[in-house]
């Protein structure tokens, strides 16, 4: 079977080759900027890659208004820069913001650090305009923040893994830039962790991300303790931003933690480069999962996770979202022998415990065998209907996402 | 009236909650919209497996379901247009079922009343942000269909933001979840705001927010309404999100004054009611730079509440204010548009353009900060020519709104009224997309 590559320079473009393909049954696979090519069933039998990187413009952006209209394939930096000009931003919180696309980080339903203060994705998009696997161009929503006319058809394609259509605008939400943004990044002495954790939990001026990082000590900067890394963002006017750090400094001094450090200097990136270690492989020797927990249950979900890991011989990268609760973990060995099979024993114990375990990243051959969405949700039926009804010859990206769709 | 219908819903939800005598169905005939004409029966069940066992009943007989909260909806969406069908009340579903404080999230029942939920969570510090201004009356299983906003959804956005899952019983009588942590579509999102046409909630997870540590209200009088709008698009583009920013007018200011006292100026053409709910260390420099955009566009006036009671009576009078013109007015009738924020005052001068055209009285009392324009028809509907007359400034209204780069409806909702106009803001492939949706929660 031989693969071909089409990057339509227009929305035109683009409706005519999906209209060929569901005519004759090419098998499509969509791609933006391919950051995110560890989620989901890898491809099989593909035929057409349909690439939206040339779909890059900002089609209008109204700073007054705290909207922009972007297209698809234009990238999450490129649209950062542009809003920081004005001194806004949108929350994607995505890694590898140089290559990662809109179109492509809203369909993989990608989650941020920070959506417990911002928002999630999906409740960031006002409008879209979607080509259906027929072609067909639809708009839905417009370019106002309120708005209940129809269905709400553009937070259904955020998260639908580029299976109901190819996302090619995105109206935004836009939020201004707080004025002061300060790190924090503290290593854990033994003992201190779950009084970390708490502390935290219950600060008055909430942090907009609070990460306890566990390994990843080539990803991630800053000295580890035996327990680990505390990695604090504040954001806040330049008026409180004094008080949320003496409050969040007293906090963690109450937990036992000795030494804190402060960054000023591009607190922000920090974060960024955090963000990029979720998704870092060690090429085809490890899986990513991220597991969903409450946020009071973020530490056990994160030490089981990881303890489980390294029952079967695996090293264990662990990241707790001490805000939102999930918990990114990371299994890999450099060792290959017999690594498929620990890795396969793996996921089958994870997704005992945690049914809702998905894949986020890795380049494992045997990463297709696992169960890389966790187990089915229970509207899974409605899921596979909706697919058929929007995709019924199985066009866009074939069994790449959950149970068969 | 289908003697069988009326005796297996009897026997499924007892005979005590099942209405069928005419003078008992007139009630449920009408909602805040309009009046509709008599269901074939309404009954009030007690949970989840009576209403999937009410809609399997109605679907065996023919009869459409229709469900119905407090009543309050301005859509149409709760009654039965054409007459027959079952109407499910859900007001012995009003629990609060489970309250999980660490997690800052509740599971209720459709029938709770919005405002009852914050009073519940209160004691925990907490409250439910969307706070549409019928919260006294509506319920939580109305709010998730119609997608409800308020004022403070300018800062905490609609219920859409605030639903995490759903338990939904669908057009066969199965009962099935969502939730928005779920693999897969997010059907959570599309089920919010689809005015009961996917299938009917009986319950829900929701997002609770912890209360502010500090919360000032201020209040600001313009001479003229354009100058208040260009006011809410200057705070708006320089970066400043209020909690919650709304507008109103004299026609509301003068009715709101006369039914309450809330202490509002009745000499301004135009007043901003502007909170801030924050941090106590913030709020003097965030007052400062309001009252300075505010005093640029040329504010007469500005006021702070000084007390918790000064802020509660300032509250008050907008969310009574469309109670206080029904007061003075015979009938009105109100239109919901959204605009970009920046062109509010253009908005505002096509609807008092089209109200006068028309020789209306138009009040104006709405979420500005959002661009969310409520206008007011004032009219007595025993005069035809006044009728006529609100039907086509309504129109010219959805007209402007549409040239102007907004949207048909920004919280009330489409209903049998705007279905119509659905097709000027969108094209057929557009709608028929999301026909395609609704085939597969509806496939009748
Ligand atoms: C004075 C006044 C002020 C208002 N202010 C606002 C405002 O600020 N913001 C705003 O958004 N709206 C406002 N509204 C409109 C209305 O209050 C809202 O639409 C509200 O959400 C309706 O809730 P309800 O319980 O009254 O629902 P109902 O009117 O009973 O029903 C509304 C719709 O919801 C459906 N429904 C009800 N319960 C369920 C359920 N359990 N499952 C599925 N579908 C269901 C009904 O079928 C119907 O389509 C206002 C109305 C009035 C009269």
């Amino acid at each position: 079977m031989t693969t071909s590559r089409e990057t339509p320079a227009s929305v035109g473009e683009l409706c005519a080759i999906l209209r060929r393909c569901d005519g004759d049954g090419t098998k499509v696979t969509v791609v933006g900027g391919n950051t995110l090519r560890g989620m989901g069933f890898p491809p099989t039998g593909e035929e057409l890659v349909l690439e939206t990187s040339a779909l890059k413009r900002i089609v209008s952006y109204s700073s007054a208004d705290l909207t922009v209209a972007v297209q698809g394939g234009c990238t999450l930096k490129s649209l950062a820069s542009r809003l920081k000009r004005d001194g806004q931003f949108v929350p994607f919180d995505a890694p590898k913001p140089g290559e990662a696309t809109v179109g492509g980080t809203l369909a993989a339903g990608w989650l941020g650090p920070r959506r417990h203060r911002y928002g999630r994705p999906r409740d960031l998009i006002v409008g879209s305009s979607i080509v259906l696997a027929d072609g067909t161009l639809a708009h839905a929503g417009g370019m106002v923040v309120k708005n209940v006319a129809g269905y709400d058809m553009s937070r259904l394609y955020v998260g639908s893994f580029g299976t109901l259509g190819v996302l090619v605008q995105a109206n935004l939400k836009t939020i201004p830039l707080a004025q002061a943004a300060r790190a924090f990044l503290a290593p854990l002495p033994e003992g201190t962790r779950s009084r970390a954790f708490a502390q935290v939990r219950t600060l008055a001026v909430e942090p907009s991300a609070a990460l306890w990082i566990d390994g990843f000590e080539k990803e991630v900067p800053g000295e580890p303790g035996a327990e680990g890394r505390l990695f604090i963002l504040l954001e806040s006017s330049e008026a409180l931003l004094e008080r949320a750090t003496r409050d969040l400094r007293s906090a963690i001094g109450r937990a036992g933690v000795p030494e804190t450090r402060i960054i000023d200097a591009r607190a922000r990136d920090m974060l960024d480069g955090i963000i990029d270690a979720y998704i870092s492989t060690l090429a085809d020797r490890s899986v990513t999962y991220r597991v969903a927990s409450p946020p009071d249950r973020s530490e056990a979900c994160a030490l089981g996770a990881r303890d489980l890991v390294r029952r079967f011989a695996l090293d264990a990268d662990t990241i707790a979202d001490i805000m939102n609760g999930d918990v990114v973990v990371r299994a890999s060995r450099l060792e290959t022998r017999d690594l498929s099979l620990k890795l396969q024993v793996l996921d089958d114990a994870l997704h005992q415990a945690q049914p809702r375990a998905r894949i986020i990243a890795g380049d494992h051959p045997s990463r297709g065998a696992f169960n890389v969405w966790g187990n089915d949700p229970p509207a899974i039926g409605r899921m596979r209907a909706l697919k058929a009804r929007f995709d019924p010859n199985a066009v866009l990206n074939p069994n790449r996402f959950i149970g068969g769709i | 009236m289908n003697a069988s219908l009326a005796q297996r819903l009897a026997d499924a939800v007892g005979p005590e909650n099942v209405k069928t005598a005419p003078e008992d169905l007139a009630v449920y005939s009408f909602d805040a919209y309009s009046e509709g004409k008599l269901p074939a029966a309404v009954v009030i069940p007690s949970g989840t497996r009576e209403v999937s066992a009410v809609v399997k009943i109605a679907r065996e007989l023919g009869e459409p379901v229709i469900a119905r909260g407090a009543g309050t909806g301005l859509c149409g969406g709760a009654i039965s247009v054409d007459g027959g069908g079952v109407v499910i009340s859900f007001a012995r579903m009003h629990r609060l079922l489970e309250l999980d404080t660490a997690n800052r999230r509740a599971r209720v029942q459709p029938g709770l009343v919005n405002l009852q939920l914050s009073q519940q969570v209160a004691s925990s510090r907490l409250f439910y942000a969307p706070d549409p201004a019928s919260q006294r009356s509506s319920t939580i299983g109305g709010n998730i269909a119609t997608n409800a906003g308020g004022p403070h959804c300018l800062s905490y956005g609609t219920t859409v933001n605030h639903v995490l899952a759903l338990e939904v019983v669908d057009e066969n009588g199965d009962v099935f979840t969502t939730d928005v942590d779920d693999a897969g579509y997010d059907l959570t999102a599309v089920l919010v705001g689809s005015e009961g046409t996917l299938g009917v909630v009986t319950s829900a997870w929701v997002r609770l927010l912890r209360s502010p540590e500090s919360t000032r209200v201020w209040l600001a009088a313009f001479a003229d309404i354009e100058s208040a709008s260009a006011a809410v698009s200057a705070i708006i583009g320089a970066g400043i999100i209020p909690t919650a920013l709304e507008m109103m007018d004299a026609v509301i200011v003068k009715a709101v004054e006369a039914a309450f006292h809330a202490g509002y100026p009745t000499d301004a053409a135009a007043v901003l009611l502007i909170e801030n709910a924050g941090f106590e260390d913030e709020m003097d420099a965030y007052e400062a730079a309001l009252r300075e955009i505010t005093r640029k566009e040329g504010s007469l006036s500005w006021r702070a509440a000084r007390t918790a009671a000064e802020r509660d009576a300032l509250w008050a009078g907008r969310k009574g204010a469309v109670g206080a013109l029904g007061r003075v007015a015979p009938n009105y009738y109100t239109q919901d548009v959204t605009v970009p924020r920046s062109v509010l005052p253009k908005a505002l001068r096509a609807v008092e353009v089209a109200a006068s055209e028309n020789d209306l009285v138009v009040g104006n009392v709405f979420h500005a900060g959002d661009g969310n324009l409520h206008p007011l028809l004032v009219y007595d509907k025993r005069d035809r020519r006044q009728v006529g007359a609100v039907l086509s400034t309504g129109d010219a209204i959805l007209r402007a709104a549409i040239e102007l780069g907004g949207t048909i409806s920004g919280e009330h909702g489409i209903g049998y009224e705007k279905r119509e106009a659905m097709t000027r803001v969108y094209s057929t492939e557009d709608l028929a997309t999301m026909a395609r949706v609704r085939d597969v929660f509806d496939p009748r």
